[in-house]
């Protein structure tokens, strides 16, 4: 646990490290004044339009660093060679994988919570006051870090095996499909043979289903969102990641660094 | 651990088990999503011309994205018999201000809001405008023209304007000939069964979408079935003169001889006479559970 936390923090300095980081907490802070400018030209829709904007903005960034600095975390330690001098230490493979994972996680709870913290902020510079209802939105934030957490898992798990540019295709290709899990398992069984519609709805359980943290609107309208959702929410993202990072061992563990 | 044991280990422990708790816990998910069902219906971004400015060079492919929606919607409500269809406008309105061109919107997208809730949305109003929008986009299209004629006859009622919507279609290139005899008969003889029976029938024919096409069928089955009980409904009156009293079964009326065998409607199912000492669906006939919500002439 000691070498996953010291992998973990690495990770975590070296990320914080990156000016990309900052332009894009910069970049989310942007989107959300744009979103008070939004909301003082629409017409009773104000924190309906900001809500969506924000959190449409604190997932669009979560995603863009969870896929480019996920792609990365293998695959630039080999190229730099650094991995080499790493794993000669007493530090396994699989404890590399996860600090990795831990450390790109910490990083985005870290970037989410500054997003998140300037939403409030402007919701706040909207409304005059914070209602009960306004804690969705910090239900919604945690969410989208749920989700971006299944992105760095599937990322990184891609980066175990294959080049850079593969594994962005991949991730993102994974991601959009994750999108359309729900209509996938509903589609209608007058156009499908049976046996198709039997094969959909098995690959839908086995893709990632991220519709399920998809509550923007609730937290738009200020809906409450039972608290077993949320639960059963981290349950899912809990299992989802380990059995990717398990994969992901495999691969890595078989993997000829030589 | 090595290598092949950690395969093993995955593929026969932990993926196995691990998707069956993804399973379990998806449907655990799906029931609590569907208490803020009501919300995910909503469209956030309602401005067509906003949407086309934000799709950049992709608007015809956004409409495409926003117009699978609608079917999906669509489908989906009319599956769990829900009543609130009221995203059906706003989608629709979005798919064909994106692309002014996307015909299966206009003339399904018009069907889903012109027939009554239950089977869509109830607004004829809203499948007006779409139509008539349809028709200042696409006016060498006389199919709209067609539709919006027979959202006025149907929908409406209305046999003026249903007539003058042919009429005007009958005049586009390459419109049907009879485009221009349902405007007449329409006007000379207004809102009868025979007329209704060529309109389905024509419906029928043409549909490409089987849900357009089952919608048509159901309606001409009714058609027919309205016919029956008219016959049945006379010889009921007959048999009330004859013997004194009114008929208390379809039976009474076969051993008094007015009938030689159990008439049955268009799914086989044998009518009924109801209390109200008329013909009737029998309880067990799919048309029984059809008839309201699809009750048109």
């Amino acid at each position: 646990m000691k070498r996953v936390n010291a992998v973990a923090w690495n990770t975590f300095r070296e990320a914080v490290r990156d000016r990309i980081l900052y332009n894009l907490v910069f970049f989310a802070l942007l989107m959300m004044a744009s979103a008070i400018f939004l909301g003082q030209i629409s017409l009773g829709i104000e924190t309906v339009v900001l809500v969506s904007l924000g959190l449409s903005a604190v997932s669009v960034i979560g995603l863009l660093i969870a896929v480019f600095t996920g792609v990365g975390l293998v695959s630039k330690e080999i190229d730099k060679r650094t991995l080499y001098a790493l794993l000669s230490k007493p530090v396994r493979r699989w404890e590399f994988l996860v600090g990795k994972f831990a450390g790109l996680v910490l990083t985005l709870t870290v970037n989410t919570a500054a997003m998140a913290a300037g939403l409030i902020l402007s919701l706040l510079f909207v409304k005059h006051t914070l209602e009960r209802g306004d804690a969705v939105v910090l239900v919604a934030v945690y969410f989208i870090l749920l989700k971006i957490s299944i992105v760095i898992a599937l990322a990184l798990l891609f980066s175990c095996f294959t080049s850079q540019l593969l594994s962005i295709l991949f991730t993102a290709g994974l991601y959009v499909a994750g999108l359309f899990v729900t209509e996938m398992r509903n589609l209608s069984g007058s156009r499908l043979a049976p046996a198709m519609q039997t094969l959909f709805s098995w690959i839908s359980y086995v893709l990632p289903n991220f519709e399920n943290f998809n509550i923007m609107a609730a937290a738009a309208h200020g809906k409450a969102v039972p608290a077993a959702l949320i639960l059963q929410n981290t349950a899912y993202a809990v299992l989802y990641c380990g059995i990717v990072l398990a994969s992901a061992t495999v691969v890595f563990s078989r993997r000829n660094l030589k | 651990m090595n290598n092949r044991k950690s395969i093993a280990v995955l593929l026969l422990a932990v993926l196995p088990v691990g998707f069956a708790g993804i399973w379990r816990l998806q449907h655990a998910i799906d029931g609590q999503l569907q208490s803020i069902h009501e919300e995910q219906d909503e469209v956030l971004l309602r401005s067509g011309k906003m949407m086309k400015l934000l799709s950049l060079e992709y608007a015809p492919l956004m409409a495409d994205i926003y117009w699978t929606r609608v079917v999906q919607y669509y489908g989906s409500k009319s599956e769990r018999r829900e009543q609130n269809l009221d995203s059906l406008w706003p989608l629709l309105d979005l798919a064909t201000t994106l692309d002014p061109n996307l015909m299966p919107a206009y003339r399904f997208g018009s069907t889903f809001l012109a027939e009554a809730r239950a089977v869509g949305a109830g607004r004829p109003d809203l499948a007006i405008q779409l139509l008539e929008r349809g028709i200042r986009e696409n006016p060498e299209q006389w199919r709209l023209y067609q539709d919006l004629g027979n959202v006025y006859y149907f929908s409406l009622r209305d046999n003026q304007r249903a007539s003058e919507a042919y009429l005007e279609g009958s005049k586009v290139p390459g419109a049907a000939p009879w485009m221009k005899l349902m405007a007449a008969r329409i006007l000379e003889r207004g809102d009868t069964r025979q007329t209704s029976r060529l309109l389905w029938s024509e419906i029928y024919q043409s549909a490409q979408d089987p849900t357009i096409k089952e919608n048509a069928k159901t309606h001409l089955l009714l058609l027919n079935a309205d016919e029956d009980r008219e016959q049945l409904n006379l010889l009921v009156e007959e048999f009330a003169k004859k013997v004194g009293h009114p008929a208390a079964s379809v039976r009474d009326l076969i051993e008094a001889g007015m009938l030689r065998g159990q008439p049955a409607d268009p799914d086989g199912f044998p009518y009924v006479i109801g209390k109200s000492g008329k013909a009737e669906f029998s309880p067990n006939s799919p048309l029984y559970k059809l008839e309201p919500l699809y009750r048109r002439f």
